[in-house]
């Protein structure tokens, strides 16, 4: 779609007379809050991430190079913590995408009444608080009075204490993960399917494709922006995960759920090694910015 | 009609699994311990108000709920009004640096709050702001302005020309042409971005928790995560306490699930 443009004053053709200043005067506040609170903070990660501080005075800070990114490769809890969020990985970014996925194609595929209030109901998780899900989910998973466990019991299945269990504390909060996202992951197909051109649905069952051709044929070449949107969301918020986690096991029990995240900020603000959180810090950061840039470049449009 | 019956099926329980959680919260914050114990989907005997009195006073979510309500004004507010500036002089003028400064302004988006929360927390320490309402709020400002600016430059740019080029030849000045015709004709935009701002503002989680030691200056998701920790049993007041987060949010929701949604899709860009 074509956006006619507003005529733009050619500041720099009216020369000195003109008001080459005005622009200015209209970002001028805007520029100043966002360089001092957003910017200034970012340059001011990765110069302490070279500096070794206790987070005291600033005459306390020494310059010490790459030690704190040398100290962070060799560092097993920081790649632990890395570990844990590459786990989470499956279930935040691609256990929720499927989940969105097969509704979304249903629906497309067969219209349904009332389509608005489901997007509604499915929608909702993905607008809450971390921190409030990470608070009922806590309740609802509690082994000795949460519903989840109630249910199972009743069931005759086992009852497991779920956060506090070493080996599912990990996958119950990516579960916790792929519950709040798949709402998300099915409005976002669903909107990307309904702008896939109806004819192509038309030519493909002239071509005598089955439903399944279609999907395969159709709509999933049709949903590459779609799914490289879904897929690079869903992974920055893996990798980034912090709310959910601080809410239900704090990174618990032993290290079994520490992300690297919970990992930065204990280490920042808990031990008062300034530096090495920040170095961490510029990790994560990297890290997020490299791996949601490849999902882009591997799913998103060819001509980009 | 029948073959649609196991659509509508998987639709309702997608829904159902979606929405339960709150549902039974709702539910869990009305009873009493004993009432819970004997089923969450039930509904409770006597609604229990005391739960809501307990979490409000004595759990400090009034307070909370003060701030909460302060710093999503007082980023909202001047978040739309700093955006639609910025965005107005990318969209109307072109000047040296703009695409330049453009780009530098879309920073923000890909730059997670992570990256930058430790200096911040020593940023607001030296202006003596650590403890205070303006720590939260000047930073979720700057924050709002990278996809403000994005969003309103592509609204004023969407405007018809000719409207624009009516008001210049009436002799209307660029402040008034932006404040009496851009803006208002931008209604649409301005209320999903103050929508999304709000959202953001009022779930914001690590920055309160970095900057805010002293619990008078806590917003409602911090409270909740120490109330957690006070009530860790008395389930029915914790119920109460998360019902107070996401009430206002669900009404919103409610109220402005279009808009919200379009904002949501458009802001996925922003990670």
């Amino acid at each position: 779609m074509a956006t006619p443009e507003l005529p733009r004053v050619a500041v720099r053709k009216r020369g000195l007379s003109g008001s080459s200043w005005e622009p200015w005067l209209y970002l001028l506040p805007g520029l100043l809050i966002f360089t001092l609170f957003v910017v200034v903070p970012v340059l001011g990660t990765v110069a302490i991430s070279f500096a070794n501080w206790n987070g005291i005075a600033w005459s306390t800070a020494a310059f010490t190079g790459v030690d704190n990114y040398i100290t962070a490769v060799t560092d097993s809890l920081f790649w632990g913590a890395f570990w844990n969020n590459l786990v989470l990985i499956p279930y935040f970014v691609i256990l929720p995408a499927i989940l969105g996925l097969i509704p979304a194609t249903v629906v497309h595929q067969m219209g349904v009444r009332g389509a608005a209030a489901f997007r509604a109901g499915l929608f909702l998780p993905y607008i809450m608080p971390g921190v409030l899900i990470g608070v009922v989910w806590r309740w609802l998973l509690n082994p000795v009075f949460g519903p989840v466990n109630a249910v199972l019991e009743r069931l005759g299945l086992p009852t497991p204490s779920w956060l506090g269990d070493f080996t599912l504390a990990l996958p119950a909060v990516g579960m916790i993960g792929a519950w709040a996202a798949y709402g998300f992951c099915f409005v976002i197909f669903l909107a990307g399917m309904q702008k896939i051109q109806p004819d192509l649905y038309e030519a493909a069952r002239l071509d005598g494709a089955n439903p399944f051709q279609e999907f395969t044929a159709v709509t999933l070449p049709g949903l590459r922006r779609e799914i490289a949107v879904v897929l690079s969301v869903n992974l920055i918020n893996a990798l980034r995960a912090f709310d959910v986690i601080r809410a239900t096991t704090d990174g618990g029990p032993g290290r079994e759920t520490e992300v690297v995240a919970l990992y930065m900020i204990d280490t920042a603000f808990g031990a008062k090694q300034v530096g090495y959180g920040a170095s961490i810090a510029v990790l994560l950061a990297v890290t997020t910015l490299v791996l949601s840039l490849l999902v882009l470049r591997l799913f998103g449009e060819r001509d980009g | 009609m029948v073959k649609r019956a196991p659509v509508y099926l998987l639709l309702i329980l997608g829904v159902v699994v979606a929405i339960a959680p709150f549902v039974v919260t709702v539910l869990a914050s009305l009873k009493t311990t004993v009432e819970l114990v004997q089923g969450v989907f039930s509904l409770p005997e006597t609604p229990q108000w005391e739960n809501y009195r307990t979490a409000w006073t004595d759990g400090n979510m009034d307070r909370f709920f003060v701030n909460s309500v302060i710093v999503a004004v007082g980023v909202v507010v001047p978040s739309i009004l700093l955006s639609a500036m910025t965005g107005y002089a990318f969209a109307r003028f072109r000047f040296r640096g703009s695409n330049l400064l453009f780009g530098f302004f879309l920073l923000g988006l890909v730059v997670p709050l992570q990256a930058m929360v430790i200096p911040l927390f020593y940023l607001m320490r030296s202006l003596h702001l650590l403890d205070s309402l303006w720590a939260l709020i000047l930073p979720q400002i700057g924050l709002s302005l990278s996809f403000g600016t994005l969003l309103m430059r592509q609204a004023f740019l969407t405007v018809p020309r000719e409207i624009v080029e009516a008001s210049i030849v009436d002799g209307a000045s660029s402040w008034n042409t932006l404040w009496r015709i851009l803006f208002p004709l931008s209604r649409p935009m301005v209320g999903t971005l103050a929508l999304m701002f709000f959202i953001w503002t009022w779930n914001e989680f690590l920055l309160p928790l970095v900057v805010n030691i002293d619990p008078n200056y806590h917003t409602l998701p911090v409270g909740l995560l120490y109330f957690q920790q006070r009530w860790t049993s008395d389930i029915p007041v914790i119920a109460a306490g998360s019902t107070i987060i996401f009430l206002p949010l669900t009404v919103i929701f409610l109220l402005f699930q279009r808009q919200l949604i379009r904002g949501i899709t458009a802001g996925a860009v922003k990670g």
